[in-house]
């Protein structure tokens, strides 16, 4: 993982009657933004750079997943109670209509906080999200977090060997810190897939009608992990939203495709 | 001591680049199997722990793996119920131990409460209730429940059982994972308050806790070599059972020794060997690593140890390429003459306090014929020098199902108890099992 630069900040956030402090990453000026990462984790990419230029941008960090305290995940038990602790978030943050972008997982999370609160962001930007279920096009999430980790880059990248996604999947050079980044990463996933296992499936798409805000759904055409066929399935359940489809790229749209992914997002946040 | 036949029901007829091929577990091809050679795979299995419960084996161990090519088990019950009702109608009495339904795994834990209690009913009072919390690959894999609330769903499932065999009338259970409106099993166990608890594990320091605090026993497996990990895993208990005030009863540690018995120790390795590499090179050790801990199975804190070696470093992770002399000198296995095998248990008996031996005599590919060959020769020639190792001491064995009364004795020579002499067993057997 990337460490985040100096420029970020740490900021604790006491919600849900006080059982739970969720940690926020916070960088930049200008309108706010929450990010919210995928399963991995939430990893202080270029793009989180990029965002922080033109916004205030929020990213927190899904209960447990911050160094230090494992057990929060504890303190949520479903999928919904993810979805008020978020909105109690933004509010604690004193947040007014932020727009949202939400990667994979954070993509399922911040759709449905789109369609359970219509309005509470101002604008949505899904990056190759979760939440939906096609028979004919089956997600590996499953086969991804169990398999061997040496698989996962399989999953993830249209390029495996480009420097982005070495990066991503990057060990600390430091060898005594290793079996801590290890152990992080698997708890991560541990967190994030407690409301994702087998199925990233809530049943998102009964609700995805209630979005009402202007939406962009980010795809890249060799999608390995969720195939490029759900873009057209949250386009065509989300009314006015507009679907990207980024060729010669991958499930880590920003590692694959920095530049298109970034032209895409930025031009719709602006618009 | 008291020792058992432990039996896992392998598809014994495995080519030899199985382990090669993929998985044993989760994704293991089935088009390797010839419906006529399961058949016979799993016809003599039962049928070997009929000849253990005959050849004087204080009772049987059967374990439970869904999807899985070396324990095919997917419910233990159904296999220990038909040894139970056999034995019972041969007048025989084995102790029936399920090591166990895996808690963390099952979506209807009440169907194990009543199906142990069921057995329970059935062997007239012989049941050993196992409590594991079930392996990641099964319970997060098979039965796809998100991994991170494994042992959370086991703690209450357990809870859950436990209740609705003792309480009196119908509760309401509102569990985080479970809710009823009335529970009130039928029939409930014959043992008062509830058949011996024994609890499968790891050696974590937690889970060693919560069994001494429980006051349950302990079983601890084979299949890393106690001669790697016996010392590590046995000094931690015994010392924490001295730290929670708990005596040095040897009945509290159970453990499962696979071995094989020949006239001679040469004969043992020509007759044995290959079938016990089966086991480790296609069973065991075709288990993908990251199978055993799917994400938020295991906390980051033990993972860590784990990578930085603090952990047990067993033989179980390396079993894929292991050499028949790692799995002897490991004592994974022990193999040789009824007197080179009861010297080798003897010695890590006494040595480690174990009350209880649960002992797997068929493994890999090994046919019926050998496997009873191996089930007769430890019966006539190991187990009466194990049986008195701890009899000088004078503990009592209360995690063991008490004696029989006589009404269900006379119920098993005529041909098998029924569950209305629940209450004449119940009032015989008094309150001691736990």
């Amino acid at each position: 993982m990337t460490a985040p630069p100096a420029a970020v900040r740490d900021e604790t956030v006491e919600v849900w009657d006080g059982r739970l402090r969720l940690h926020v990453k916070i960088a930049g000026e200008g309108p706010p933004l929450l990010f919210f990462h995928p399963l991995s984790g939430l990893a202080w990419d270029p793009l989180l750079g990029q965002l922080a230029g033109r916004y205030t941008v929020y990213a927190p960090e899904h209960p447990g997943t911050s160094p230090g305290d494992p057990h929060a995940i504890s303190q949520v038990q479903t999928f919904w109670e993810l979805l008020l602790v978020y909105q109690e978030l933004a509010r604690e943050l004193g947040l007014d209509r932020p727009a949202a972008v939400g990667q994979q997982f954070g993509g399922m999370v911040a759709a449905d906080l789109a369609a359970t609160f219509p309005r509470l962001f101002s604008r949505l930007v899904l990056l190759s999200p979760a939440g939906l279920w096609l028979d004919d096009a089956p997600i590996p999430l499953m086969q991804m977090v169990a398999g061997p980790p040496e698989d996962m880059p399989k999953y993830l990248f249209a390029h495996p060997e480009s420097q982005a996604a070495r990066a991503a999947m990057a060990l600390p050079a430091d060898p005594e810190l290793i079996p801590k980044a290890i152990a992080q990463s698997a708890w991560n996933l541990g967190c994030t897939t407690k409301f994702a296992w087998p199925i990233a499936d809530h049943g998102l798409d009964r609700r995805l009608y209630r979005v009402q805000v202007p939406t962009l759904i980010v795809w890249g055409r060799q999608d390995a992990l969720i195939p490029v066929a759900y873009a057209k399935e949250f386009g065509s359940r989300i009314a006015g939203s507009q679907v990207e489809v980024i060729d010669d790229c991958g499930h880590a749209l920003q590692a694959d495709q920095p530049e298109r992914t970034w032209a895409a997002v930025s031009k719709f946040l602006a618009g | 001591m008291k020792i058992s036949v432990a039996q896992q029901v392998p598809y014994r007829f495995m080519p030899d680049d199985f382990g090669d091929r993929g998985s044993s577990v989760v994704t293991a091809p089935y088009g390797v199997v010839d419906p006529g050679r399961m058949h016979e795979s799993v016809f003599s299995a039962y049928a070997e722990l009929m000849h253990a419960v005959r050849s004087g084996f204080d009772g049987i161990v059967v374990t439970e793996h869904s999807q899985s090519s070396y324990d095919i088990s997917p419910n233990p019950t159904l296999l220990a119920s038909a040894v139970a009702y056999a034995a019972q109608a041969e007048g025989l009495d084995p102790a029936i131990a399920i090591l166990g339904r895996s808690l963390g795994k099952t979506r209807e834990p009440l169907k194990i409460a009543e199906e142990y209690a069921l057995l329970d009913c059935i062997s007239g009072g012989r049941l050993i209730a196992g409590f594991p919390v079930g392996l990641s690959y099964d319970a997060n894999l098979n039965a796809s429940l998100p991994a991170i609330e494994t042992r959370d769903r086991a703690r209450e499932h357990r809870e859950l059982i436990l209740k609705a065999w003792t309480a009196p009338g119908p509760f309401p259970w509102n569990g985080r994972f479970e809710k009823y409106g009335q529970v009130n099993i039928w029939p409930r166990p014959i043992q008062q308050p509830h058949p011996p608890v024994w609890i499968p594990g790891t050696g974590s320091p937690g889970t060693l806790r919560d069994i001494l605090r429980n006051d349950f026993a302990f079983v601890y497996l084979s299949w890393d070599g106690p001669k790697l990990v016996g010392r590590q895993v046995f000094d931690r208990y015994w010392d924490l059972a001295e730290e929670m005030g708990r005596d040095r009863n040897p009945y509290r540690l159970a453990f499962m020794q696979v071995a094989a018995v020949a006239e001679t120790d040469e004969r043992a390795e020509k007759e044995y060997a290959s079938h016990l590499m089966a086991l480790y090179h296609s069973g065991l050790g075709a288990i993908p690593g990251t199978a055993m801990a799917v994400p938020g199975y295991a906390e980051p804190a033990a993972i860590e140890a784990m990578l930085r070696g603090g952990g047990p470093d067993g033989m179980l992770a390396r079993m894929r390429t292991a050499t028949y002399k790692d799995i002897i000198d490991t004592q994974v296995a022990i193999v040789g003459s009824p007197a080179t095998v009861a010297d080798q248990i003897e010695a890590f008996v006494r040595e480690f306090r174990i009350g209880t031996l649960l002992v797997m005599l068929q493994n890999g590919s090994m046919p019926r014929e050998l496997t009873e060959k191996n089930i007769s020769l430890f019966a006539a020639e190991v187990l009466p020098r194990l049986r008195p190792i701890w009899d000088a001491e004078g503990w009592e064995n209360h995690w063991w199902p008490a004696a029989r009364g006589a009404t269900a004795a006379e119920g098993g020579a005529t041909g098998g108890v029924a569950c209305g002499a629940a209450g004449g067993v119940a009032a015989a057997t008094g309150t001691e099992a736990r």
